[in-house]
């Protein structure tokens, strides 16, 4: 596995979180072996409770990658939701690229074993759901993040409350509405 | 939709939630008024809300982890993983990519593939791939591909495999037909391989012609054995795998097409979706096309639940109605109306290959210029015939057809007869050869008609056929029908097919004797219950006084017969398990028998047996087993029996057992035998009661037909206080093997103790005692369940007729009846024997307790732990000690002694 260096990744960070959209580009190869690390070790711990374990290996992995000296978070809360946003950058990019290899590579043949896998794959479509999420932006803010939050950045109901500064029984009211909202969008597609 | 309508919509929507689930749809009525495009939107989402209970509650990165998982690596090229040298990728599935890689060990090419972390991950579910492999592998099955590795190197899991060089069925395949010849030829050889795997309990689950290679030689290999089910049932939220149906779109479908109906509604399946499977690749190879086609996976579904495929003739108009027929019956629907067993349809496409054979023969043969080629195709018909007993008659067959084939050249009249009669002869051979190699896992021995007409020459013949059971019940995988099931046939005239159906057994032993001046002559026949064929039968004709050898040449033949029809790996571990050393087996089973009776002289007989046994051959596990059991039982049962000799000191029961079960564990780790002595050493002299279960449940996972092991860990169950499932243990091991004493006894004596059903005990043990009505183990346990019940005149008879001692029985009759001084004689008179033997602490203990000497009790109590005494091991459970249980002196003792886990 390629072993990326702490600090290219905390510079590029940085100059993402500054509005330097095209740092993401750069970050995703740096990101990828941490990814599949993160990935290797959420399917093993999985089945036992994995909710709680998200915001926990995300936690890790940007200790991990992230010189914390040179990157100054204003608080948990704004570090959560740029973990949230850039966890659902890397996340739909990786599913968006990998559509694509799929769909350049014809001769693939789908195995048994492989259609036991598009079960598991099933549920969300991750390029679909970014979409959606982007439409449902337009019409309401709030209830976007709090996909973002929730789903990409697999924080509580009560980390999200925190970090949108609103109640847990907003979260909740809002989480409802957004999936059977984007729910519906997805399927009538 | 502006934010000011998606306002409107989601108020509507959440107080619509607000009511109760039957006024919704009215209050959204109502709320929408005359806006049926917002009344459109509410009514959708709410649909959506009921549905989407799960959706995305599994945070993104579980998904993403699932496709991160299963990218291709292909920098993996050039690698090195273990000892493996990454050559270059020979394909891409869905469970990984398959590299060519050099083992540079051995310096061989091999198969490498990389296992997704998703799967490898699950240590369960490695385990049981890893097995399901391995045993398909180990069946060394010509068309079967051997696995070399399955490992972890650099937290990467891995699998290597031999490499064919070759073609897959796929490539073979491409979209047209292939040659009938062929195409059966494939079949064959598929279905082949699926026999041997079947008849070990492998299904493959994913016959598909990717997983079929074919080398340059035409020898056909089936690939990824147990890989199909290592994906199956991985959905994380448990969902049902019909789920499958719904596979998302852009995704180029491959393999549903070779999908069972069942599979495809994500029932359970079993073997006959092999069959099915099977059944498509013959369809697309006569073909060009599959049976059931479609744009999605799920038209592909769709037609393969509902729809009949076109004939075959509709695109192959040569193939023969009988091919039409087979695929037909390979693709029902029903998976009842299908070819029960892949044997079955071996046997028709192999028929039906010797018959297309034949007739191209016949065809060139009868040429008036063109005689001489007689048995040009010869050679390529014996490339796939069934692993086992085939390969005789396959060469016997065409030179048979030869000779009558010659004969028709010189009697050309003759000559259609002629080819009926070798078509039948053929497919007769054929038949029965194949046959031949079926699995005989359940036998009956009816009971030895006694023809002699001297009703005092019954104890022989009864004589003959217990110990005919006796001995085949001691065959692991074997099941033996029960002397009591079988007695009601004696002496009625019976059709041994019949008899075989009504006890549902596989095959049936029938035998006559008759005397003949001062001889005996004895027939025995073999019947396989199944085509009424007869497998074995022969004459003998002794001495009366050469009887015994006689039973034991009769069990040995019948053992050697069945041995001949155990297939590959079973066959493979046959060798080490019975011994190629006749004498050692025989050793063997004679030292079983005197370890399932359990008396001490008994278990002296038995240790000697096993002893030499092991000097005949010294890797003879079961025999090391043996040897270790009756150790360790030396010390569990007391003197049940007057005997000879004193049984073996303790200390050396210690010193010996170990060594003896350690062995046979290291001989053979994949015998039920050999771990259940270990983990009934562990248990009683060690008092090491995880280890145990740990042996218990590995000698049940490596054979769960092993009647002792379910024995002992339901004894060992019921004396940790987990009494419904150590019941339920012993009931499985009585199920397993109804004509075990000691299981009988057990059951028995547990309804007596721990389970506190002291009548059901009585009767149990009473029923043990009609089985063997001089078996003392029984009788003294029976004592043991009267005193229980407090009849003290029952009790004390039944020591006495076994005719030992019966301290404790007597001592405790003394107590309850309040002639304490009489028992105080009985503990002076066990004082006075202890000097000569050894008497267990804990006895005194029992006595003192029924005495209400508590701290005498506690005394001896203590001794017992000192020397952790094997039968203290029931300190935590035996009635016993029930009046000793509220003093904190004894949860004291129980803490030290370890034995409180359940």
């Amino acid at each position: 596995m390629t072993a990326a260096t702490p600090k290219s990744i905390t510079q590029l960070l940085v100059a993402w979180s500054e509005g330097d959209r095209t740092a993401l580009d750069e970050l995703m190869p740096l990101v990828h072996a941490e990814l599949r690390r993160i990935a290797r070790n959420y399917m093993r711990g999985e089945r036992k409770g994995h909710t709680l374990q998200t915001t926990a290996l995300i936690n890790e992995a940007y200790l991990r990658l992230v010189d914390q000296k040179q990157v100054h978070w204003q608080n948990r809360a704004h570090f959560l939701a740029i973990a949230s946003e850039m966890m659902r950058r890397i996340l739909v990019d990786y599913a968006r690229r990998r559509q694509s290899q799929k769909r350049g590579d014809g001769g693939v043949q789908v195995t048994l074993s492989e259609a036991a896998e598009l079960v598991n794959e099933r549920g969300p479509d991750l390029v679909a759901l970014d979409e959606a999420l982007l439409s449902l932006a337009k019409m309401d803010e709030r209830r976007s993040k709090v996909v973002e939050l929730r789903f990409f950045g697999g924080l509580s109901i009560e980390e999200t409350a925190e970090v949108l500064n609103v109640s847990t029984t907003t979260i909740e009211r809002d989480w409802t509405i957004a999936k059977a909202w984007l729910h519906m969008t997805l399927n009538r597609e | 939709m502006t934010p000011e309508r998606w306002q409107r919509v989601t108020a509507i929507f959440e107080a619509a939630l607000q009511h109760d689930a039957h006024a919704r749809s009215a209050y959204v009525i109502e709320a929408c008024g005359d806006d049926r495009e917002l009344r459109g939107e509410v009514e959708a989402m709410l649909a959506s809300h009921y549905q989407a209970s799960r959706f995305i509650e599994e945070p993104a990165v579980a998904v993403a982890a699932r496709l991160v998982t299963n990218t291709t690596s292909d920098s993996l090229i050039g690698q090195t993983l273990a000892h493996y040298k990454v050559l270059s990728l020979l394909g891409r599935g869905g469970m990984g990519e398959v590299y060519l890689a050099e083992d540079t060990r051995l310096g061989r090419k091999v198969a490498l593939k990389l296992l997704p972390d998703e799967f490898a991950g699950d240590a369960q579910r490695l385990a049981r791939f890893r097995q399901e492999a391995r045993t398909a592998s180990a069946l060394s099955h010509p068309n079967i591909v051997t696995i070399h590795e399955i490992g972890e190197a650099d937290s990467v899991h891995f699998m290597t495999t031999e490499f064919v060089d070759g073609q897959s069925l796929r490539q073979y395949v491409s979209k047209k037909a292939i040659e009938l010849s062929t195409a059966l030829d494939v079949a064959t050889q598929v279905a082949s391989a699926l026999a041997a795997a079947h008849d070990v309990g492998v299904v493959h689950r994913d016959i598909k012609p990717d997983n079929i290679m074919i080398r340059r030689d035409r020898l056909v290999k089936v690939l990824d054995f147990g890989l199909a089910k290592l994906a199956e049932g991985s959905d994380a939220t448990g969902a049902p795998t019909n789920r499958l149906v719904n596979t998302e779109p852009g995704v180029v479908m491959g393999t549903a097409n070779y999908m069972s109906p069942e599979q495809a509604r994500g029932a359970e399946v079993d073997g006959r979706t092999d069959i099915w499977s099977l059944g498509v690749i013959l369809y697309e190879m006569l073909t060009g096309r599959v049976p059931f086609e479609g744009d999605t996976p799920a038209e592909v579904f769709s037609r393969i639940l509902q729809k009949e495929p076109l004939p075959v003739a509709r695109y192959a108009p040569d193939a023969p109605e009988e091919l039409q027929r087979i695929v037909t019956k390979s693709l029902s629907k029903d998976r009842d109306g299908r070819y029960q067993t892949i044997k079955d349809l071996l046997i028709d496409l192999q028929a039906l290959r010797r018959r297309l054979d034949l007739k191209a023969e016949l065809a060139r043969t009868v040429q008036p210029d063109d005689g001489t080629i007689i048995t040009a195709n010869q050679q390529h018909t014996t490339v796939a015939e069934t692993p086992q007993g085939t390969a005789t008659t396959a060469t016997h067959a065409p030179s048979s057809a030869e000779y009558i084939v010659g004969e028709v050249k010189r009697h050309k009249g003759a000559f259609l007869i002629s080819v009926v009669a070798i078509v039948l002869a053929a497919a007769g051979i054929y038949l029965y050869s194949t046959l031949g190699s079926r699995q005989i896992k359940s036998l009956a021995v009816l009971p030895v008609a006694n023809s002699t007409g001297d009703p005092n020459t019954d104890y022989l013949s009864e004589g003959l056929t217990e110990s005919l059971i006796d001995n085949l019940t001691q065959l692991p995988d074997l099941q033996v029908k029960s002397l009591n099931s079988v007695m009601r046939y004696k002496g009625r005239e019976t059709d041994a097919q019949a008899v075989g159906r009504e006890l549902g057994v596989d095959a049936v032993v029938t035998g006559r004797m008759m005397q003949r001046d001062d001889g005996l002559v004895v027939s025995v026949e073999m019947v396989d219950v199944r085509d009424n064929s007869r497998i074995w039968g022969r004459r003998y004709d002794r001495k009366l006084s050469d009887l015994l050898a006689v039973q034991n040449e009769i069990s040995r033949e019948v053992l050697n017969k069945l041995r001949l029809r155990l297939t590959g790996e079973e066959e493979k571990r046959a060798t080490k398990r019975y011994s190629e050393n006749t004498e050692a087996y025989q050793l063997y089973l004679k030292g079983r028998y005197h370890w399932n009776r359990r008396a001490i002289d008994d278990l002296w007989k038995g240790i000697d047996n096993f002893q030499r046994a092991i000097q005949l051959d010294p890797n003879f596990a079961l025999a090391w087993s043996g040897l270790a059991d009756s150790y360790v039982a030396m010390v569990l049962g007391g003197p049940f029996a007057p005997t000879n000799r004193p049984p073996m000191p303790i200390a050396e029961v210690r010193t010996k057992w170990g060594a003896a079960a350690r062995r046979a564990v290291d001989l053979d780790p994949e015998l039920a035998e050999v771990h259940t002595s270990l983990g009934q050493g562990l248990e009683w002299l060690e008092w090491d009661l995880a280890g145990a279960e740990r042996e218990y449940k590995r000698a049940l996972e490596l054979n769960p037909d092993y009647a002792t092991a379910h024995q002992r860990y339901g004894v060992f169950l019921l004396t940790s206080g987990r009494k419904d499932e150590g019941l339920r243990e012993l009931k499985r091991a009585l199920e397993l093997d109804p004509a075990s004493l000691p299981i009988n006894a057990d059951l028995g004596s547990f309804y007596c103790g721990p389970l506190g059903m002291p009548d059901q005990g009585i009767e149990q043990l009473k029923k043990t005692i009609e089985l063997a009505p001089d078996w003392p183990r029984a009788h003294f346990l029976l004592s043991n369940c009267y005193a229980e019940k407090g009849m003290w005149n029952e009790a004390i008879q039944e020591i006495q007729q076994v005719g030992v001692p019966g301290y404790v029985q007597r001592a405790r009759m003394y107590a309850a009846t309040g002639r304490r001084d009489e028992a105080l004689k009985v503990i002076a008179e066990m004082k006075e024997r202890s000097k000569q033997q050894y008497v267990a602490p804990i006895t005194f203990a029992f006595i003192y307790v029924a005495l209400d000497e508590k701290d005498l009790a506690f005394e001896y109590l203590e001794k017992g732990l000192a020397d952790r005494t094997p039968l203290m091991r029931n300190l935590a459970t035996a009635k016993g000690w029930d009046k000793l249980r509220s003093d904190p002196r004894f949860t004291d003792l129980l803490n030290r002694s370890g034995l409180n886990q359940k």
